[in-house]
């Protein structure tokens, strides 16, 4: 739920209760007020009938007008009890049931007592709260359609720095090494918020950049040493009469170099496809560039007794670095060869957009999400690497291609999404 | 010529490269290499790029300029692309990364200066087989061996490397690009053909595997 929606639920619930609430003490707080001077009006017309008998003994004529009404009735008794209450009319001109207040008292006149009915009509009273009651719902709606109205352009454009920001946010990539830009606000919150996104996504880019430099610098420090004691370890084996057990040390170590050599090689290749240092791009031909591995790994391919199946039925073209589309196809090729069962099958496909490369193999024990991970290796003890893959990703991530893994009866494929 | 300024590594190559009949100077830093580049004419000169006082390239770019015709092999630390077409475009004959095997390193000398000789022959001869870098082919007792593109450059491969222990890691690489991972039992099946082939042709077994290390190409 947008903070803006729950905001004006709260909001516009509130408003409504409050106006409503407020609505109703007014009703009846003004109805008091009005029945209160309608009271006080019949109190008098009661001093001027008063007024009247006493000056002139006698009663006055009842009148009456629009909306009162004056009734002199000969009573019994002289004590009539004085009180003003409701009644309910019926008005002749409307003809409608309305309400009125009525005053009763005694009166003496000529000696006679006399029941005196003052009733005054409510109409006005009930008009005037009916009237209130209407504007005080006008008020409401009318609020209700200027909230609306404030919600949908006006805080849309207030929080317009805020959906900025985000959106920077969400496109910040640590590889393209743009730090966030956010737009000008005067909002102070706002302000905030966005010197705080960029001195994060600074900091972070200059972490980023520095990690990486640093593993560039080892990588290359570590070459040197590497040479050396390769080339120190084929001096050796130039040497006679090894025994066996040296012979299997000189070996064992030379396996490690090269191990160590391959993983060096790896980490730096990552990192320049991350520091984009393969830019020049021609148009490469997925099919051939397929074509011309699998001819390099034929002997590999047939020394495991692999059969090996191609389907090419279109053909894809990508604007991509000659090298970085070599390293992506060797890598998925060398892959499928070196996690195949021996006589096991790869099946290759290419249609218009996708290639496919698939190795017959047991199922991986380890999460598929995280093969293309770095150093993530189905077995302990494998002599891969675990890099291939995630090279492959990180190129295809350059080019926007998409990968996909899947295992289905047997077989692992690898797939690449070119457009 | 090697001019490289890691000692250790100058050495290795000098001894190796003396080991197949060459004759070797060195240089460790940019002075030395720019006076002996100018004062003598080499076969074929080892250059690593980064050197104290001063890059590589501007001794290669220096040579060149002096319309000096030696072979130039880079080695370089960097592996990268462009340090590779930079030195290529200046006049290199070839470029190779570190770390490399010697092996590889001398096959690449060999085939710089073979190229260098003008007019000269394209025929590499090891007692009675013959190989013709040009055309590609090889020939026993004068008979053309069938073989295919990798077995041709492996036997090339050894014949620049004769009468050494070569790894199998150092033939993976040579003959597939990179550096392989895990088993390298299929180099046995490929090279197990080779020297078939080679004997079928009426030629003694040069081919001789070094228990564990490699494979060794010699007559003795």
């Amino acid at each position: 739920m947008k903070l803006l929606a729950r905001y004006n639920r709260f909001n516009i619930a509130a408003t409504v209760l409050v106006l409503l609430l407020g609505g109703l003490c007014y009703y009846f707080i003004l109805r008091y007020v009005l029945i209160h001077q309608l009271d006080k009006d019949l109190k008098v017309e009661e001093q001027e009938v008063k007024d009247y008998v006493r000056l002139n003994n006698h009663l006055p004529n009842a009148a009456n007008y629009k909306d009162q009404e004056v009734i002199f009735e000969p009573a019994s008794n002289t004590a009539i009890k004085r009180k003003v209450f409701s009644v309910n009319l019926y008005d002749t001109a409307e003809e409608e049931q309305i309400q009125g207040r009525r005053l009763i008292f005694g009166i003496q006149s000529g000696g006679k007592n006399y029941t005196v009915s003052v009733t005054k009509s409510q109409q006005e009273t009930e008009d005037l709260i009916r009237l209130i009651v209407i504007l005080t719902l006008g008020i409401v709606l009318l609020l209700l359609i200027v909230l609306f109205i404030i919600n949908r352009f006006v805080l849309n454009k207030l929080w317009l720095p805020f959906s900025n920001t985000l959106q920077q946010l969400k496109q910040f990539n640590l590889s393209n090494t743009t730090a966030i830009n956010t737009g000008e606000t005067n909002i102070n919150e706002f302000k905030e918020l966005n010197a705080a996104v960029t001195a994060m996504s600074n900091s972070v880019l200059k972490d980023y950049s520095a990690l990486k430099s640093f593993t560039e610098n080892a990588s290359h420090e570590i070459q040197t040493p590497l040479a050396v004691m390769k080339s120190k370890l084929e001096l050796l084996m130039q040497g006679e009469n090894f025994s066996e057990t040296q012979m299997r040390y000189i070996q064992q170590i030379q396996e490690e170099l090269s191990r160590l050599s391959r993983l060096n090689q790896s980490l730096l290749l990552l990192t320049k496809i991350d520091n984009q240092q393969f830019k020049d791009t021609e148009q490469v031909n997925i099919a051939n560039t397929v074509i011309k591995y699998l001819d390099n790994y034929e002997e590999l391919i047939s020394a495991k007794e692999i059969t090996l199946s191609k389907t090419i039925s279109g053909e894809i073209i990508v604007l991509m670095n000659k090298t970085m589309s070599e390293i992506l196809i060797s890598n998925l090729i060398t892959n499928a060869i070196k996690h195949n069962t021996a006589k096991g099958t790869i099946a290759i496909t290419v249609d218009e957009n996708r290639l496919t490369i698939s190795n017959s193999g047991t199922a991986l024990n380890s999460n598929p999400d995280e093969l293309f991970e770095r150093f993530k290796k189905d077995k302990v003890n494998s002599e891969s690497l675990g890099l291939g893959l995630s090279i492959v990703k990180k190129i295809a991530e350059q080019y926007h291609f998409k990968t996909s893994y899947r295992y289905q009866d047997g077989l692992h494929s690898v797939s690449i999404q070119f457009k | 010529m090697i001019i490289e300024d890691e000692r250790a590594l100058s050495e290795s190559i000098a001894t190796y490269l003396k080991g197949q009949d060459y004759i070797c100077e060195t240089a460790f830093d940019f002075n030395s290499a720019v006076e002996k580049t100018e004062l003598y004419d080499y076969d074929c000169i080892l250059l690593d790029i980064t050197l104290p006082g001063g890059s590589g390239m501007s001794v290669l770019k220096t040579l060149r300029e002096n319309n000096k015709t030696d072979g130039v092999l880079i080695i370089s630390a960097k592996n990268s692309i462009d340090d590779k077409v930079e030195g290529l475009v200046s006049g290199a004959d070839d470029y190779l990364s570190k770390p490399f095997h010697l092996s590889e390193l001398s096959a690449r000398v060999a085939a710089i200066i073979r190229r260098k000789q003008f007019g000269g022959n394209s025929i590499i001869q090891f007692n009675n087989i013959s190989i013709d870098t040009r055309a590609k082919t090889a020939l026993v007792n004068s008979l053309p061996l069938e073989l295919t593109k990798k077995e041709y450059d492996l036997l090339l491969y050894f014949v620049s490397n004769k009468r050494r222990v070569i790894s199998k890691n150092a033939i993976a690489e040579h003959l597939w690009g990179d550096e392989m991972e895990g088993n390298l039992d299929f180099i046995y099946t490929h090279i197990k053909n080779l020297r078939k082939k080679l004997q079928e042709a009426g030629d003694a077994d040069y081919i001789k595997s070094v228990y564990g290390m490699g494979y060794k190409f010699t007559d003795s």
